[in-house]
């Protein structure tokens, strides 16, 4: 049995990766995937933790996070497509008013 | 032993497929590396025992969500974007700040998260099993979930859906 | 993880039968598509290369070879190179979670003073009997769309990113119908197994005190509607006429593979039909009993089991022969059309034979 540790050192590691793409990059998408990634490594820390305490709840969860992110990329690629018809862009640092 | 193995070898696929999402200009690129960084997700959760959040990582993740970010990107033909550097200082400053960020996270992880071994007992975590736990104890919060879906539906609709309403005589939208 | 030696053996005797079976599927259907459309358009087809043209297939292949690859100038090397590979894989893994046979029981033996078999040991032939089962189907059906989309867009043709585009929004939306008509049947069986799925469906049942029917899915009262949704989207996620708009060749050249050859070319043509037989031997087994027999009980031995893997082979390729019939009998739709019957009219079906379903376990009728 792998240790729960460095399942939670790898959900860590993706985490940041996806803190920095959040933070560095400009094109909306990418952002967008990035919070996907960190999404994700918490559902890992989530499953490892479930097991480790044989507790169900985290699987549960888990299960609710992929349904409010699938909300979430309905939502979000919409508002990109509506940007992209606005401003012919989705460069984050373009969308700088409060109203289109 | 087998299981080590299999364990560094899909964590390596998913560190790195995840820096190519985020060091990649080209967003297919990103998107389709973002599926094989799941991919190696849901290997890690059949280690972790749970064949089934597997299951459902990838028919969600991939199956739905990634392949609703490829057609965005391919709808808005976003392939030949450049990112002007703009703002350098504040970019290093995330690179430094999400790097520091991931040692300290490590760091504090591997000197304190360590956890006992095995489980007395084995860790089942079938479809019956969850779906007995979601249908008893977690019904209010299933249902609530499903009014957000549908939120969210009518939400991208208005969003995205163009009505002849919103257009004049001349063609042009109304903003 | 232990390893049991015997196991690795049986487990990869499994994997290189379904292998062989599903690589002659391919030169096999190109024959059986080619000869069977020109018999309903009233023409002879390929007749040159070998009796009936039964080597036809084996020329095409040739030629496959020994054409010139060619990667267009402005397409995306790594992607347009790879797009084949990841059409193909789905295609070609999805038929390891299906059952293919009754298991039958090894006998122990002595084969050169080593006892094979120790105390009997049962051959259950499916290469992975996981416990998500039908899960893994739909996770790898959903992987399936990325080698088109790929191809189409790396080819960086207008005709390619059509398809590819078009390709995407319509397995999205079958996937769903898709999954929601499976339901049906996973409820009946109260199982994710494709084994138990077979299983479930073994034996006979007497429909309105008078008739003796095998109790396949798609003869139970509840469950024929499903098998129209499951039928029809599977069709839409195979890429099949009435629903080839991936390809659709009257406006699109050839959709996403318009700018490929030569062998390139070759994997997506066996990734269609590799696709097709994986699909119908899933549909085999939701719903026509799998490897079961009808009004026969197989003995556990392997006469039972050579008989009841004849006899799935056989309804994988009426199945397969259905696809071609379809094929040449329904025209291609209007995409919005596509679009409407996905939405508004198979997944409604697919959710109210769940319910219907439900009622019947319910009402304790199944």
């Amino acid at each position: 049995m792998i240790p729960t540790q460095w399942f939670l050192i790898l959900s860590a590691i993706l985490f940041s990766i996806g803190v920095c793409g959040v933070l560095t990059r400009k094109n909306g998408i990418t952002i967008f995937m990035s919070i996907e990634l960190m999404v994700n490594a918490v559902n890992l820390t989530f499953i490892a933790y479930a097991r480790q305490f044989d507790q169900l709840h985290g699987l549960i969860f888990v299960f609710f996070i992929m349904a409010i992110a699938a909300a979430e990329a309905a939502v979000g690629l919409a508002i990109f497509i509506s940007m992209y018809h606005h401003k012919d862009s989705i460069d984050v640092d373009d969308a700088n008013l409060m109203h289109w | 032993m087998f299981e080590y193995l299999i364990f560094f070898f899909f964590a390596a696929v998913a560190v790195i497929f995840a820096l190519v999402v985020i060091l990649h200009r080209n967003p297919v690129v990103g998107a389709l590396s973002l599926v094989v960084s799941f991919f190696a997700l849901a290997v890690m959760y059949v280690l972790l025992d749970a064949p089934f959040m597997a299951a459902l990582q990838i028919i969600v993740y991939s199956g739905a969500i990634m392949v609703l970010f490829l057609f965005v990107i391919m709808l808005l033909n976003l392939q030949h974007e450049k990112e002007p550097s703009t703002r350098p200082v504040q970019q290093w400053l995330g690179y430094l700040t999400s790097s520091a960020f991931a040692i300290s996270l490590v760091y504090y992880l591997g000197k304190y998260a360590v956890m006992s071994g095995a489980l007395p007992v084995p860790f089942i975590a079938d479809a019956r099993a969850i779906g007995r736990r979601m249908f008893e104890a977690y019904i209010f919060p299933f249902e609530a979930v499903s009014i957000l879906l549908l939120a969210a539906i009518v939400g991208a609709l208005m969003l995205t859906g163009r009505s002849e309403q919103r257009e004049n005589t001349s063609g042009e939208v109304i903003r | 993880m232990a390893f049991d030696t015997t196991d690795v053996i049986l487990s990869l005797v499994k994997i290189a039968i379904v292998l062989a079976m599903m690589l002659q599927v391919t030169p096999i259907m190109a024959w059986v598509e080619r000869r069977g459309s020109a018999l309903m358009q009233d023409r002879p087809g390929p007749n040159r290369v070998g009796p009936f043209g039964l080597f036809q297939a084996f020329a095409d292949a040739l030629k496959f070879i020994l054409k010139e690859d060619i990667i267009p100038a402005r397409a995306h090397k790594w992607l347009y190179t790879l797009a084949p590979a990841i059409g193909l894989l789905p295609a070609l893994t999805t038929i390891a979670v299906v059952p293919w046979g009754r298991p039958f029981l090894l006998a122990e033996r002595e084969v050169g003073g080593r006892i094979l078999f120790e105390g009997g040991r049962w051959f259950v032939p499916v290469v992975a009997d996981v416990s998500v089962g039908i899960l893994v189907v739909f996770a790898l059906a959903s992987f399936s769309v990325y080698g088109i989309t790929t191809a189409g867009w790396a080819s960086n043709n207008k005709y390619s990113l059509f398809g590819g585009i078009r390709a995407s929004a319509q397995m999205i939306s079958y996937e769903l119908a898709l999954t929601l008509a499976a339901v049906s049947v996973l409820l009946a069986t109260g199982s994710l197994k494709l084994t138990d799925v077979v299983w479930h469906q073994t034996g006979t049942f007497v429909l309105f005190d008078t008739l003796r029917l095998p109790a396949w899915n798609v003869l139970s009262p509840s469950m024929w509607l499903s098998f129209i949704v499951f039928v029809v989207a599977a069709f839409a996620e195979t890429n099949r006429l009435p629903f080839d708009f991936a390809e659709a060749d009257a406006e699109l050249v050839a959709g996403y593979h318009t700018e490929y050859s030569s062998m390139k070319f070759a994997l997506f043509f066996m990734a269609e039909y590799m696709a097709m037989a994986s699909m119908s031997a899933v549909i085999a087994t939701l719903y026509l009993g799998g490897w079961d027999i009808p009004w026969y009980n197989e003995p556990p031995t392997f006469l039972g089991f050579l008989l009841s893997a004849l006899f799935f082979v056989a309804k994988v390729g009426f199945l397969l022969f259905f696809f071609v019939w379809i094929r040449w009998t329904i025209p291609r739709l209007k995409y919005d059309i596509l679009m409407r019957l996905g939405w508004k009219v198979f997944l409604p079906m697919a959710f109210v034979n769940i319910l219907l379903v439900a009622g019947f376990i319910a009402m304790r009728w199944i």
